[in-house]
């Protein structure tokens, strides 16, 4: 009787275990073309993202005109901080949010299908993934430079909430006050604060047309190991443009890492161990 | 808190290549090392292609200047990435080894025979600039008010 009853309830428990993953995660079926049609018909009626490309017209570092409320940790870093005196993009590695919005020389693009807005972030060659299926977060999302974004519509404005970054994506955390700076520092990264983001920091960006051909991206950060409160950071702007040569192009990066070599004065191209340890 | 990777490599001093133009702030410089090159300093080059390379990150002109001296002297010029050069109507067969130039370059603060792209004179009359360090409204929009003949000192 005993070693029925086991039985049952270890039936009943293994039932319950395989049944809860279908339930909590239902395996996605196709939709019925009605469906689908009506899905496409929703968003012809959304702002309109989608023509041509956005280029940005902000400058590439963040300003912080409001001075962050810092955590301990964060202030002792930025005590003993050394400005780069270059470029951070050797390399061509992998930039990650949120500094990959920030890279203007090339522009993005929007796509969207039912569920999901791609963002082709042509400086990077990476496509961010915005699911707009009414999705929460995974409870565990993997490390990724893109994180993982879900978002949805408040009346005109895309909110995208983005979480799940690796360790090492891009992070401007601040800026140093220009007093401190060299007098007639042409780098547009003078001032610059990198440092380390949290494991959990997440990002809200909230997108907006504020005509048709500009687009407002507005960024707040909440990590607290570095900011006490959330920072909001003033919105950056992005040109619509919908010539031939504003359409997006490939970006392949990790086959001509060029090395230049400060002895000789000659340039190389493909030197990947070179590349690599510097 | 740690440094991160990236920052510890951009201490090393080495020229550092970039993926991107900065563009905007008014004093928008280019995406190259900035210490590297004068900005505030056009040289002119006249000399013979020797190679054009045409690939990411960055484009790289080499040119081979007879000096007066009779000496030749090969110089290493680093453009753009092809993506935004071909935004300014560049395209990859516009050069070729052997091709006779005219090359507008900032060049190195420290003498050495390398410098950044600002403009190429081809010999069919075409002219090309390097977009690098313009503005995201002149990226996007495309060159204007093109020089006709080379602005720099030239070098011999």
């Amino acid at each position: 009787m005993a070693r029925l009853l086991c039985g049952c309830v270890c039936s009943l428990v293994a039932l319950i275990l395989t049944a809860q993953p279908r339930d909590a995660r239902a395996a996605p079926a196709p939709q019925s073309k009605e469906v689908q049609a009506q899905a496409w018909r929703a968003i012809a009626s959304l702002p309109d993202l989608w023509q041509g490309t956005w280029q940005s017209v902000s400058p590439i570092a963040d300003d912080f005109p409001t001075p962050p409320d810092y955590t301990p940790s964060a202030l002792d870093y930025i005590k003993t901080y050394k400005p780069v005196e270059d470029s951070p993009f050797a390399n061509c590695k992998p930039l990650g949010l949120p500094f990959l919005m920030n890279i203007g020389g090339m522009p993005m693009k929007f796509f969207q299908s039912p569920g999901m807005i791609a963002l082709y972030v042509e400086s990077s060659g990476m496509t961010r993934f915005i699911h707009t299926d009414g999705r929460q977060h995974s409870e565990r999302p993997n490390p990724t430079y893109l994180g993982e974004s879900i978002g949805h519509w408040e009346g005109d404005t895309l909110v995208v909430d983005s979480t799940g970054f690796a360790p090492d994506t891009l992070f401007q955390m601040g800026k140093l006050d220009p007093k401190t700076l060299a007098q007639g520092d042409p780098s547009p990264l003078s001032g610059v604060i990198f440092g380390q983001h949290g494991p959990n920091l997440r990002l809200v960006e909230r997108m907006r047309l504020a005509d048709f051909n500009t687009l407002e991206i507005q960024t707040t950060i909440y990590d607290d190991t570095v900011f006490k409160r959330p920072y909001s950071l003033p919105a950056r702007k992005y040109i619509r443009g919908i010539d031939r040569r504003n359409e997006p192009q490939e970006w392949a990066c990790t086959d001509n890492r060029d090395y230049f070599d400060q002895a000789t004065g000659k340039v190389e191209y493909n030197v990947k161990d070179k590349a690599q340890s510097r | 808190m740690k440094q991160p990777a990236l920052t510890r490599s951009v201490n090393l001093k080495i020229l550092i290549v970039v993926i991107a133009a900065f563009c905007c702030s008014s004093a928008a410089y280019a995406h190259h090392s900035f210490a590297l090159f004068d900005r505030g300093k056009l040289t002119t080059l006249n000399g013979t292609v020797r190679e054009w390379k045409w690939a990411n990150p960055h484009t790289w002109l080499t040119v081979v200047v007879r000096k007066a001296n009779g000496a030749d002297e090969e110089w290493a010029l680093v453009g753009s990435s092809p993506n935004m050069m071909v935004r300014w109507g560049w395209n990859a067969a516009d050069i070729k080894a052997g091709d006779k130039v005219m090359v507008d370059i900032h060049p190195a603060r420290d003498g050495k025979t390398i410098g950044q792209l600002q403009t190429v004179f081809l010999p069919g009359g075409k002219v090309l600039a390097d977009p690098a360090g313009q503005p995201g409204e002149a990226l996007a929009g495309g060159p204007t008010n093109l020089p006709t003949k080379p602005q720099g000192e030239l070098y011999k």
